[in-house]
């Protein structure tokens, strides 16, 4: 066995756990820049996951994902959030409706949860059981997230974190969709993140807050 | 290059549509180009007629139930740019907000929801679906009133959250078939999948699963009761042409999806479970829809509600099932769109003439706008289910349907629904045409393309009503030929 | 031989606990954009203390005095239960990680006396803050030293580090991960470093540590900043043990001790240098959200000891 080969194998076995620990620490994190740079570690591991097993399976075409995933989630869409956040001049506390403490213990509780929901299916298909669970709990996480948090930008990262699972679940099950939805995935997911700027600089002029959670102009 | 045309042709223009600063040859030019999509769809829609499948290259593909949903988006399309060219006229300040980035908009969503009819393959039917929602959403934030921007916000989250787990649904179906050992570079084409749809029956529990996900998700863009909350709101706050789309256009494009996903979960794992749910969220749409529609205040918002309901009923006849039960959904699709054009045009002349939606400050409409409250009249008798309308011809079909399929107790439900629904309607509408104008009604003029587009709607109904042409009934057959 | 290779380690960790503190206040002092002072210097500042008078305030009891020497020698105790060349340590087959703990809770408990005895004020409100802060670190370092002693099946800190050692490199299990983050979260809080308290200032506002040793002066605060740099030694010494225990001699040879010597040193100057940057780059929590910090580490490593049933 090559070192690559070795290496690559190391980092499938271990992205797992580096991945429940990005979901934590979102989970614990008190401002908007440090959500969205562990938003762009998450990334970080699920490309250097795709990229060994790129290598172990001898899948070039898989790398043009990986190079997909580095684009997008790791330069493009971190960059486009940071600029929101800097530009929007509000403050960058997440304004979360649990404390860290507790946001940890209900991440942890959804990791749990994740584990238990996978386990059949995981037999059934043969799935390493690790990385399923970790898609889930990512998922759950985003859910979390989006409930949690009021600030608007925080909805648009949980909505990511989300996609990631997602789109972790799709690599971890399938290997990935075929190479041409995959790309229009991730352009759905640019043009969102943009839009979703538009309309958080409108609510800041207009409303004068970002807080999602007293938008209550349209009720019944 | 048939299918190629009338997909590409609405992206070009809208490119060029941003073009034009002045907003009167904005207009003009848009209509241009409206009218040559128009054609384009119909000579592929022929096309497809004559062929009964086009398929071109690995991702395009148009059969009978794309045809169906083709003619009505044409339909709605060329309708609702004869309406918009005399409605814009108080164009708010703002980024997005000038006659051209409105056209061009409306003209890249024509775009995504072709895209989303002539797509062969279940990946890009969903990347299309929720390209639907980006390019509508600023459409819907038009106005840029607190009331449009929190409705456009609350439809990008909730409907993308909606369509992720659509895609996490679209995920398993993949994982099932490439299981069952179809090639992973075809395992998301809809015709491989529908033929290899009853060796896939091993995966049960994860297909089943599956589509919980896809009626939640796609679900979500329908409207279905519980996920329903975006939908009044983006409803009542787009300018009134955008309202006709996104209840006309959009909702059947969402309901589109769900119907080929049903089609082949129904093959694999059997129809009990999925026409079950869907009767499930049709009941459910149905009954809470009619029962909000009572306490409404704004008038868009009551259209809104009963856009729910139709669904539901929609998901209904599909639940049922069998012939007559399918035929009725989508022929009932078709007339509802139509029915409410016709109803949202109207409250654009609302808002012009009282300066309010609030049905409570609205008295005397009668009597300040006479055609206008005639096509409230016209389009409230159609929409309740009255004949000689299309929709009373479709729900009868639906309610024979569950009556042959005994299904008591789901008709029972709807013709509860629909009195109800009848009433709330009858006792809004009523009020506001009833008494005097308080204040003088400011002059509120008809453009002839306005009163063309309402008429080509009230015309198409009473046909549909009156009875259903042999050439559509057969277009109606072709498309349930493909779902079964 | 054994024996002479156990004192030594515990001569090193003894030994080198100031020039660790010296290190990290240099390289601080760097990223900072100061020169600092000489790693040395903790040295000098104990060997000043160490020649002047001891001074008692008059309100002050007997405990007063006893306190600092309780507290290096619990200190001393437990620095002999870790490993550092050696799989062996001095006490490590002897007593177990629960012991070692709790060694760490005596000195604090003595230290918190002593504080409260001094009679100032300022030494209550520190001995109050410490109290706070070591009740809440104990459930979080327990917790993710029972997932460890779970996973690995026993419970003294010899075979542990013996288990740690055998197993094959870079396979993270879940369970490690998280009692791994909680514990570097705990031992921050534990040897009084940012974002928890801030070992050099004297601000009273926000002082723990700084406050609780107000009054004293002389050998006995020599002893008290001896021992408080042991047990940062000590708490290093330990997560290297039980996370990154690479290098560590299995066999006495003078080539296997000096490879393990180098791995230490290196390992060491890296968390020094780690500790350093955070220190500069973070900024101390205000009290009432050190709860919510410690609450963190206690998440985690419930977390940790959960996932103990997942991994076999």
């Amino acid at each position: 066995m090559g070192l690559v080969e070795f290496a690559a194998a190391k980092t499938l076995a271990s992205s797992a756990v580096f991945l429940f620990i990005t979901v934590l620490l979102i989970a614990a994190a008190r401002r908007t820049a440090t959500c969205i740079a562990l938003f762009t570690a998450q990334c970080l591991v699920i490309m250097a996951q795709i990229i060994a097993s790129a290598f172990l399976y001898h899948s070039s075409g898989v790398l043009l994902v990986a190079a997909l995933v580095l684009l997008v989630k790791v330069l493009a869409i971190p960059y486009v959030l940071l600029r929101i956040s800097r530009r929007l001049k509000v403050s960058q506390n997440v304004s979360a409706s649990t404390t860290p403490a507790q946001s940890v213990f209900i991440v942890a509780a959804l990791i749990l949860l994740a584990f238990a929901v996978v386990q059949p299916y995981a037999r059934a298909f043969a799935l390493d059981s690790e990385m399923l669970a970790a898609a889930t709990a990512i998922i759950l996480t985003g859910g979390f997230l989006m409930v949690s948090r009021k600030k608007a930008l925080m909805q648009v990262i949980g909505l990511l974190v989300l996609e990631n699972g997602i789109f972790l679940a799709a690599f971890t099950t399938t290997f990935g969709m075929p190479l041409v939805v995959e790309m229009g995935i991730f352009f759905d997911l640019l043009i969102w993140v943009l839009l979703m700027g538009v309309f958080i600089f409108r609510i800041r002029e207009t409303f004068e807050h970002v807080d999602v959670s007293r938008l209550r102009q349209l009720r019944g | 290059m048939t299918l190629w045309f009338p997909l590409l042709f609405p992206l070009v223009s809208a490119c060029l549509l941003l073009g034009f600063k002045n907003p009167r040859t904005a207009v003009r030019a848009a209509l241009g180009m409206g009218i040559i999509e128009v054609l384009l769809l119909g000579f592929c829609g022929w096309n497809v007629w004559v062929h009964g499948v086009l398929q071109q290259g690995k991702y395009l593909r148009a059969d009978g139930l794309s045809l169906l949903f083709l003619i009505n988006l044409g339909l709605i399309f060329v309708v609702v740019l004869g309406y918009s060219a005399g409605y814009l006229k108080h164009i708010p300040k703002g980024r997005f907000s000038s006659s051209r980035w409105y056209y061009a908009l409306l003209f890249l969503f024509l775009f995504t929801m072709i895209a989303a009819y002539l797509s062969a393959n279940l990946g890009i039917l969903w990347i299309a679906i929720e390209a639907t929602t980006l390019a509508s959403a600023l459409l819907v934030g038009f106005y840029n009133t607190k009331g449009a921007i929190e409705a456009g916000w609350k439809y990008l989250i909730m409907c993308t959250v909606g369509i992720a787990f659509a895609l996490l649904c679209t995920i398993a179906l993949y994982l099932a078939a490439v299981r069952s050992g179809i090639p992973a570079g075809r395992a998301l084409d809809w015709t491989v999948l529908m033929t290899a749809a009853p060796g896939m029956a091993a995966a049960h529990d994860l297909l089943k699963l599956a589509f919980v996900f896809i009626v939640v998700g796609y679900g979500t863009k329908i409207g279905f009761v519980p996920m329903h909350s975006w939908l009044p709101d983006a409803h009542a706050e787009a300018p009134a042409p955008i309202s006709a789309m996104l209840s006309a256009a959009l909702l059947n494009c969402a309901m589109y999806a769900l119907l080929r996903l049903d089609a082949i979960t129904s093959r694999a794992i059997g129809a009990s479970f999925t026409h079950g749910l869907l009767i499930t969220f049709g009941c459910l749409s149905l009954l809470v829809s009619v029962l909000l529609m009572i306490v409404q205040r704004n008038l868009k918002r009551l259209l809104a509600y009963s856009s729910i309901e139709h669904m539901g009923v929609v998901a209904l006849g599909v639940g049922i099932g069998g012939p007559l039960g399918l035929f009725g959904a989508l022929l009932h699709a078709f007339n509802h769109s139509l029915a409410k054009t016709m109803l949202f045009f109207t409250t654009g002349k609302v808002r012009d003439t009282f300066d309010t939606l609030r049905m409570d400050r609205i008295r005397g409409m009668a009597r300040a706008l006479p055609f206008t409250s005639g096509v409230l009249i016209v389009g409230g008798i159609a929409i309740v289910g009255l004949p000689p309308f299309g929709l009373f011809v479709s729900e009868l079909f639906i309610l024979m349907a569950a009556f042959s399929r005994h299904q008591y107790l789901v008709a029972v439900l709807m013709l509860t629904a629909f009195s109800i629904g009848f009433g709330a309607l009858a006792f809004h509408f009523l009020r506001m045409l009833s008494g005097e104008p308080q204040a003088a009604p400011g002059k509120a003029k008809l453009l002839a393309s306005e009163v063309a587009a309402i008429c080509a709607c009230g015309v198409c109904l009473l046909i549909l009503g009156l009875h259903v042409p042999l050439v559509f009934s057969a277009v109606l057959h072709h498309a349930m030929a493909v779902l079964q | 031989m054994k024996l002479a290779i156990s004192l030594i380690q515990v001569l090193l960790i003894v030994g080198t606990a100031p020039l660790l503190r010296g290190v990290v206040a240099r390289i601080k002092a760097r990223i900072q954009n100061r020169r600092g002072a000489s790693v040395f210097r903790p040295y000098a500042d104990l060997w000043k203390l160490f020649r002047k008078e001891d001074l008692v305030p008059s309100t002050a009891s007997l405990l007063f005095r006893l306190c600092p020497v309780i507290l290096f020698a619990a200190t001393l105790m437990a620095a002999a239960f870790v490993p550092v060349l050696h799989v062996s340590a001095l006490l490590g087959d002897r007593g177990d990680f629960i012991l070692l703990v709790y060694l760490l809770a005596l000195a604090r408990f003595f230290l918190v006396l002593g504080a409260m005895d001094g009679g100032s004020s300022f030494g209550g409100m520190g001995a109050s803050r410490e109290a706070l802060v070591s009740a809440l670190a104990e459930a979080p370092l327990l917790l993710g030293l029972i997932a460890i002693a779970v996973v690995s099946h026993s419970a003294s800190i010899a075979s542990i580090v013996r288990w740690a050692i055998s197993r094959a490199p870079f396979v993270l299990s879940p369970a490690h991960a998280f009692a791994c983050v909680a514990l570097v979260l705990v031992t921050i809080a534990e040897t009084g470093r940012v974002p928890v308290d801030n070992p050099s200032t004297h601000l009273e506002l926000t002082m723990i540590h700084e406050a609780m040793v107000l009054e004293y002066s002389g050998p006995s605060l020599a002893l008290i900043e001896w021992a408080n740099a042991i047990k940062l030694n000590l708490m290093l010494a330990l997560l290297v043990a039980l996370f990154v225990p690479w290098g560590v001699a299995a066999t006495i040879s003078p080539v296997a001790l000096a490879i393990a010597l180098l791995c230490y040193l290196l390992k060491i100057a890296l968390l020094a240098v780690a500790l350093a940057a955070l220190e500069s780059s973070v900024a101390k929590l205000r009290m009432y959200l050190v709860p919510e910090y410690l609450g963190t580490a206690c998440a985690l490593s419930v977390l940790a000891v959960v996932f103990t049933a997942f991994t076999r």
